[in-house]
């Protein structure tokens, strides 16, 4: 049998009977422990004692080195191991967070620089990403160019005067902002080239930004793809669901999936029946791409040949 | 502040009307994860909080502490290494085997083993034991805190593979872990029939607490290995 120090034989009443002990290289020692790890067939049994084995195998010279050599070896193949755990789904789910924490803090400051620069000039008109940019262009009202349209409302306003200094600020204001959105437009594309390379068949049956937040609320591609469609329909819906179960409610139909036109747009009434043949989908075409990774169109057909059936049944 | 021993190398604190558990600091001079050192008599003490540690809630709920300071302890599901850190106060001549699933809270831990010398880190699951059985030797203490839905029979086949006969198993059971939608009491019930009414197991119920106000819905167990 194998242990992590080495290979060794052990008679009938617990004594050694062929022993070949390991270097005491730590790195190579890790590598070892990581092997039988991923495949543990050769283990000793219960009552096996390590410490004394490797004593008198000659591996380490007293329980001191033992203890510190094992120690060393661990923490070096944790640290291997933990390198090799991130998988190329992980860009994609911070990816996924870094857009709703723009979208969070874009709302907040855009909420702002609505009240901020509607007490300059209200008649203005315009709301968040157009609102920002066009400060961040234009400044205050006296400074729009003639062939602004908005140059006649400008002289009119019943807004507050405010200086150049204000002005400074406010501009300044609503370019961080506008270079925010701009930031979301970027994370986003780079989401839908990512989920076409990394996920092709969650892409095409849910889009990117819903099979994208399907990845990311299971915590990856692998686990989404391990998890019942009935879970996929509801994920999302996580109070509404705790609550049926408690049997306090009716079951919920759908969760983050809601997002999915499919759905969005159907009549409330077959909501639940398209729901539950988008997530068996959803959940196929994970499958697909979490083993294969091979784009396969059979798999939209199916779902559209069953939404179509839903439709005429109604 | 005045220290007192709680059970073999735990204390507590006493600060006017306040009592705190503590254990020494092995590695003096740092904390782990943001506790209260305090400093009585030339030594450093730790302050334990029963709120973060399903342990230090047990050992204030009266349940036995089987730790000595030579212990051997299997440590399943020590996730960023807080409670881990007080085992290894407390077994400081004996060694921690840490066994943590997650790659993300593994990576917390890791300072933590490279600041003590008698934390042994695994990155590996618990409810496979076969995968660091050529590694960990036979241990008196094994301490389960893992919140799983088989928790009893991930225990259960740690127990039967590293637990010396004599040696105790001390778990905390989270009932919503198990079944988010039954009464905790049919779950630990439930739980415990799988631990202890297995045939050849060996085991015996020493004691069952549960850890309200510090946990909600966990019950605190400790079973024996007999022979």
């Amino acid at each position: 049998m194998k242990t992590w120090f080495a290979d060794i034989e052990i008679n009938e009443d617990g004594s050694v009977a062929e022993c070949s002990p390991c270097t005491q290289d730590v790195q190579q020692l890790a590598e070892r422990l990581l092997v039988f790890q991923k495949d543990p067939k050769q283990i000793p049994p219960a009552c096996f004692d390590p410490v004394q084995n490797a004593i008198e195998c000659g591996f380490a010279a007293g329980e001191t080195e033992y203890y510190s050599l094992l120690q060393q070896t661990c923490i070096a193949a944790t640290r291997l191991k933990i390198k090799n755990s991130y998988s190329p789904d992980l860009r994609i789910i911070h990816a996924v967070e870094a857009l709703d924490d723009i979208d969070e803090a874009a709302n907040l400051l855009a909420e702002r620089l609505g009240i901020w620069y509607g007490e300059h000039f209200p008649e203005a008109g315009m709301l968040t990403e157009n609102l920002a940019k066009f400060v961040a262009e234009n400044g205050l009202r006296q400074d729009l160019q003639q062939d602004s349209q908005f140059h006649e409302t400008a002289r009119s306003s019943v807004g507050m005067e405010m200086d150049a200094e204000d002005g400074a600020i406010i501009k300044a204001f609503a370019a961080d902002l506008t270079s925010l959105y701009e930031r979301r437009h970027v994370i986003e594309a780079y989401i839908h080239k990512n989920m076409e390379q990394l996920a092709p068949n969650l892409d095409e049956v849910a889009g990117a930004n819903l099979g994208a937040r399907l990845i990311s609320m299971a915590g990856g591609l692998q686990s989404l793809s391990r998890m019942p469609s009935s879970t996929i329909q509801v994920m999302g819906a996580n109070q509404a669901l705790f609550k049926h179960l408690r049997g306090k409610a009716t079951s919920p139909k759908h969760g983050i999936i809601f997002n999915h036109p499919l759905i969005k747009n159907s009549h409330p009434k077959i909501r639940g029946k398209m729901a539950r043949a988008l997530a068996s989908g959803l959940s196929i075409a994970s499958r697909v791409d979490a083993f294969s990774g091979q784009l396969n169109p059979a798999i939209k057909e199916k779902l559209d040949r069953k939404v179509r059936s839903i439709k005429e049944g109604n | 502040m005045k220290a007192k021993t709680f059970h073999e190398n735990i204390f507590t604190l006493q600060q006017g009307k306040k009592r705190f558990l503590a254990t020494r600091n092995l590695s003096p001079g740092f904390e782990v994860y943001g506790e209260r050192l305090v400093q009585v008599e030339q030594a450093e003490y730790r302050i334990w909080e029963p709120k973060r540690s399903k342990l230090a809630a047990m050992l204030l709920k009266k349940l036995t502490s089987p730790f000595t300071t030579t212990s051997k302890v299997l440590y399943l599901g020590s996730a960023t290494g807080t409670t881990v850190s007080h085992v290894s106060d407390i077994v400081h001549k004996g060694v921690v085997y840490a066994v943590e699933f997650s790659p993300r809270t593994m990576r917390d831990m890791l300072p933590i083993c490279e600041e003590r010398p008698n934390i042994i880190p695994m990155l590996a699951d618990a409810s496979k034991p076969q995968s660091y059985a050529n590694v960990v030797e036979p241990v008196d203490v094994i301490f389960q805190d893992v919140a799983q839905p088989d928790q009893a029979s991930i225990a259960l086949s740690n127990v039967q593979h590293f637990l010396k006969p004599g040696g105790y198993l001390l778990m905390s059971i989270k009932a919503r872990s198990v079944d988010s939608t039954a009464k905790p009491d049919t779950v630990f019930k439930q739980q415990l029939k799988t631990l202890l009414e297995q045939e050849n197991s060996k085991l015996e119920l020493v004691k069952k607490q549960k850890l309200a106000p510090f946990h909600i819905d966990h019950l605190g167990v400790v079973v024996k290995k007999t022979e």
